[in-house]
């Protein structure tokens, strides 16, 4: 991937992107905080056979679609966020994990891997934030989970195989 | 005297109304404001209180139009930076030397064949050479063009018309303002006003961290008092000493723009500048007579509009070729600044300043007119005249020409 940034005097920024694919995009952020996506053609890479204007706050949400921070796409494991050596992830529950149907406590999380879940969305849209031992742990929920690199590996063995 | 209110108040309506026009037809505004004031003025009628003449108001929207022009170089020095000139590459110097090169020399050669002195020439020469900046930027963000190849030259071209017009104008201030007739003594005054220029920058870029300072003030008012002061005092003062005041606001600009409170200074100048700047279009309108456009003017005109048309597409080729665009893309290049506007009607104000011949004022009109009107539509239509041109020329894609060699 090849991205090439240079300046418009009084207009903007341009982005020049040249995407493995072969497409080439080219991203105006203008100065007043409208957004131009342009799409070029293959054949020809100078002629623009697309484009489409965003405002701020438009152009902000698309970015964060497509970078999995709203909506997360299927392939995205986990998205994780970081601070020291703690490691804070998003686990969605498949269908065929065996912990499908178990409680927090039945799985003895915390004895097992270490890492401890601080909050379980359900596909439903029940919440709980600090689940106790009682929660159970159902298909395509949530589960956000606080610790370390490895315990967070040993809490995914125990999320896909019932146990660690 | 008495109704000096409502005569501005009837100025500024019409303005208003032509703007109105304009962006119904999706054109752009700056012809418009001309022709209406070309449409009144003292060979206009009056309509029981509606005088149309402008006689009694016309001193004071002529000084507003000047203040329009200040405020139009003060805005250019704050958006100029040196350091984005020096970033800009050396493609971009090339092209730009180029495409001041060839139509600065065509603007000459204009003068010099139909028998002009040589300070007409000089004028004619400069405005024949600038384009709009305001034309073309707007042009580019309007047919969605931004993200083309070329985009950065044609803004590079323009940043360094910019920077010529600075240096002509202030050169050709110091050759016609001057009082003097010997050679000696223009030269002198052309010498004192490159000194002040230079004193300004270097003393100003010196007292930056001072200026910083100076400017750091809390209420909006008393910061837009002590900007408009500044920027009066020193443009005024330039006049004083043969410097056009416009370069002088320009310079003010500059020297602003080093200051950390740049940005708040655009924020606050940019009404002001829209406002006064529309008013500049139409007192320059004001002051011609469509009446007296008749003859040489116009003939001088269009041999005016042709050369342009040529060099721009001429320039415009040879420095896409040296930043290695493809022939399509150069063609913009050249249809892009082809339009005139703002700085070529200020040179002709400079030439009417230094009592130059009639024949300027009128000549600027109608080639400004052709030209603003006909940019944008010739911008548009680009593609069907670079195909036609590409049947006569046969252009080379330097792109090309590098796969065969590669494949040989």
């Amino acid at each position: 991937m090849d991205i090439r940034e240079s300046i418009l005097p009084g207009i903007g920024i341009k982005y020049r992107i040249d995407a493995e694919s072969g497409d080439r995009i080219v991203i105006i952020i203008h100065d007043d905080g409208r957004r131009e996506l342009y799409h070029f053609d293959y054949e020809d890479l100078e002629q623009s056979i697309s484009m489409t204007t965003l405002n701020d706050q438009e152009a902000r949400l698309v970015a964060s679609i497509i970078g999995g921070m709203t909506y997360k796409p299927k392939q995205l494991e986990s998205v994780e966020m970081t601070f020291d050596d703690f490691i804070i992830e998003w686990y969605r529950v498949e269908p065929h994990y065996a912990s499908v149907g178990k409680s927090i406590g039945e799985l003895d999380v915390r004895q097992n891997s270490g890492a401890t879940v601080i909050a379980i969305v359900e596909k439903k849209g029940n919440k709980y934030v600090n689940p106790g031992p009682e929660v159970i742990i159902s298909e395509d929920a949530t589960v956000v989970v606080v610790g370390e690199r490895d315990q967070q590996k040993r809490f995914k063995q125990i999320l896909m195989n019932g146990s660690g | 005297m008495d109704h000096l209110v409502f005569e501005i108040g009837l100025a500024i309506a019409l303005i208003a109304a032509a703007g109105l026009i304009s962006t119904k037809l999706r054109f752009s505004v700056i012809p418009f404001y001309i022709l209406i004031g070309m449409a009144v003025g003292p060979h206009a009628m009056e309509l029981w209180h509606f005088d149309f003449r402008f006689i009694e108001s016309a001193p004071f929207i002529d000084f507003m139009g000047r203040i329009g022009v200040l405020f139009l170089l003060f805005y250019l020095g704050l958006e100029f930076s040196v350091g984005r000139l020096i970033k800009s590459g050396r493609s971009i110097a090339v092209g730009g030397t180029i495409y001041i090169g060839i139509n600065f020399t065509l603007g000459l050669a204009l003068g010099f064949l139909t028998g002009f002195p040589i300070a007409e020439t000089l004028v004619i020469a400069g405005i024949t050479t600038i384009s709009s900046s305001a034309i073309a930027a707007k042009v580019l963000v309007d047919l969605k063009r931004t993200a083309n190849a070329e985009t950065e030259m044609i803004l590079g071209i323009i940043m360094f018309e910019d920077v010529f017009l600075a240096v002509y104008i202030s050169i050709l201030s110091g050759l016609v303002l001057s009082d003097s007739s010997s050679l000696g003594g223009v030269l002198l005054s052309a010498l004192i006003a490159l000194g002040f220029m230079l004193a300004v920058i270097i003393i100003g870029r010196k007292a930056v961290p001072l200026l910083n300072r100076i400017f750091r003030i809390r209420s909006n008012e008393v910061f837009g008092l002590v900007i408009f002061g500044s920027l009066f005092l020193v443009a005024g003062f330039s006049e004083t000493i043969h410097v056009a005041e416009a370069i002088g606001a320009l310079l003010v600009g500059l020297v602003l723009a080093e200051t950390e409170h740049a940005k708040r200074i655009e924020h606050l100048i940019v009404p002001f500048r829209d406002f006064f700047g529309a008013l500049f279009f139409f007192s320059f309108g004001l002051s011609i007579d469509p009446l007296s456009l008749g003859g040489n003017a116009i003939w001088l005109a269009l041999a005016a509009v042709i050369l342009t048309l040529i060099g721009n597409i001429w320039a415009g080729m040879l420095a896409g070729r040296t930043a290695s665009l493809s022939p399509k893309a150069s063609a913009n290049i050249g249809l892009t600044i082809v339009a005139r506007g703002e700085f070529s009607i200020i040179m002709a104000n400079l030439g009417k300043e230094g009592g130059l011949m009639d024949i300027v004022q009128p000549f600027a009109a109608i080639y400004v007119l052709i030209l603003a009107i006909m940019g944008p539509l010739l911008t548009k239509q680009s593609k069907p005249i670079f195909n036609m041109l590409n049947k006569v020329f046969k252009f080379k894609d330097p792109r090309l020409r590098k796969e065969e060699r590669n494949s040989v």
